[in-house]
């Protein structure tokens, strides 16, 4: 991605096997490039191996999301992996809102997302991870789900985050896990001008969801926020998240509250 | 080193047991333990744990304390520990508890050097010296244990029988338990340490920092519970 005479343009695009982008879209005036991510096999099956390689010049804008959910199906043999590199030239800007995960039965998945950023750069991940699909519609029947992300900003690392959902005999209600609650929904948000005015607003709008949610807000080591929400179904999670987003957007961009519109 | 009288402030924390505390969640032997349980199986090992054990085998290998140059083992040598340290402050999400192995990791390199000095902790204190590294506790103990000869596998299991030590006392006076209930958790705990080091032993880099979705919120909540005890 590259920014040309205002608006974010994609200057190189490459996809082989089953992963395709659909045409861009301009959701404001901003100049902010939206694409979305299909799959048109439907799901990710066994042993599949999905690399995604992301190259955000300086300057550019750009919102990525996908199509609709990601499914995951049961991996009996090998696992599933997603790989995704990410690297963000100086003041551009990725905010990456994917639909949420479904994990089948004995599924096993690892997603790995590497971001390479520098100090102007704003960076927003979200992800939402259901309690997945089985015939019998017990939650958390799949095998293993993880989400490890690793940031460096200038060559250094400066946050991991390391979700690992593994049921094992034990599920994962209990305490320490999901404590009652069934989706769980993260978000990171590393951009220059977070303080921490904007974390207590951040805060606030997750208290006043506190009857329906669990969630916690943390400053990063860099500047920036991590965001962890336990949730019992997609909409209350995502509604949480898009809150958090848009009140940011808002603040930092000027920019109205996303509005991914799927085709 | 495992005296959980030494002065590194363990005393002050309880990695976001004190929000269960405040919730009701936790507030009894049982509950405790239970709590303390997942807290060593979910996260203690993929951190802390993992990162003793790590350290200690990057001073024991030959050619550590060099840099880890071409044909060298790349886990070894004053490079992997830079690295080790920069993962182990970003993984640590919730800032409370970042901070916590920050402080008591400065107080620990100083303990060491004081009374257990030795050529792999004074490499790593004096990159945090340098400020090319931020001091974590974990790793100050895997060295200072690998500079006076204590395997890797014996410095796993103390470091987090420690761990559960401090956490133990923290829950006689914060929830209040009795002492003797406390020894019975201890007690308890012992197999379970035992297994966990066995599964440090099978872990990788990748690893480090996987976390429960629970646990971390808990930690994060802390930071703005009113009327806390303790600093994490």
């Amino acid at each position: 991605m590259a920014p040309r005479a205002g608006r974010s343009v994609a200057v190189r695009q490459f996809h082989r096997g089953s992963l395709r982008v659909l045409r861009p879209h301009y959701l404001d005036a901003s100049g902010q490039v939206t694409y979305a991510v299909v799959n048109p096999g439907g799901g990710y099956l066994d042993g599949d191996r999905y690399r995604t390689t992301l190259v955000l010049e300086p300057g550019a804008d750009l919102l990525l999301t996908t199509q609709s959910a990601t499914k995951v199906y049961r991996s009996p043999r090998d696992h599933t992996l997603q790989e995704t590199d990410v690297h963000l030239g100086p003041d551009s800007r990725l905010e990456y809102l994917p639909d949420q995960l479904i994990a089948y039965r004995d599924a096993r998945y690892d997603q790995v997302t590497r971001v390479a950023m520098e100090p102007s750069t704003s960076l927003v991940l979200a992800d939402l991870v259901t309690p997945g699909w089985s015939p019998t519609g017990e939650p958390f029947r799949y095998d293993r789900v993880r989400l490890r992300t690793h940031v460096s900003m200038a060559g250094r690392p400066v946050v991991v985050d390391n979700l690992l959902l593994e049921p094992g005999a034990h599920g994962l209600d209990g305490l320490g896990f999901f404590e009652g609650y069934t989706h769980v929904g993260s978000l990171l948000m590393i951009d220059p001008r977070a303080d921490d005015a904007a974390l207590a607003d951040v805060r606030a709008l997750l208290t006043e969801r506190s009857s329906h949610l669990r969630a916690g807000a943390t400053a990063t080591p860099v500047p920036g926020m991590a965001l962890r929400v336990l949730g019992r179904s997609t909409p209350e999670v995502s509604e949480a998240i898009e809150a958090v987003v848009n009140l940011l957007r808002e603040r930092w961009f000027g920019q109205g509250a996303v509005n991914l519109r799927k085709y | 080193m495992c005296d959980s009288a030494l002065p590194t402030g363990a005393f002050a924390h309880t990695f976001g047991m004190e929000t269960y505390l405040q919730r009701g969640t936790v507030h009894d032997e049982a509950t405790f333990q239970e709590w303390l349980a997942q807290f060593v199986d979910h996260q203690l090992v993929y951190a802390d744990g993992l990162a003793v054990r790590l350290a200690a085998e990057s001073c024991a290998a030959p050619g550590s304390g060099s840099g880890s140059g071409p044909g060298k083992d790349p886990r070894a040598g004053i490079d992997f520990l830079i690295e080790l340290d920069a993962l182990m402050y970003a993984q640590a999400l919730p800032s409370q508890v970042r901070q916590a192995g920050l402080t008591m990791g400065k107080r620990l390199l100083d303990i060491g050097r004081l009374s257990l000095p030795g050529p792999c902790l004074e490499s790593y204190a004096a990159q945090a010296d340098a400020g090319t590294c931020h001091g974590h506790q974990a790793i100050a103990f895997g060295l200072i244990g690998t500079d006076h000869g204590v395997p890797a596998t014996s410095l796993v299991s103390a470091y987090l029988f420690s761990t559960v030590t401090a956490l133990m006392q923290n829950a006689v006076r914060g929830i209040p338990i009795g002492q003797n209930a406390g020894q019975r958790v201890l007690g308890d705990m012992r197999s379970h340490v035992t297994r966990a080091e066995q599964q440090i032993h099978e872990l990788t880099l990748d690893d480090l920092g996987a976390v429960s979705p629970g646990l971390e919120i808990a930690q994060m909540q802390h930071e703005n519970q009113r009327a806390r005890m303790f600093m994490s």
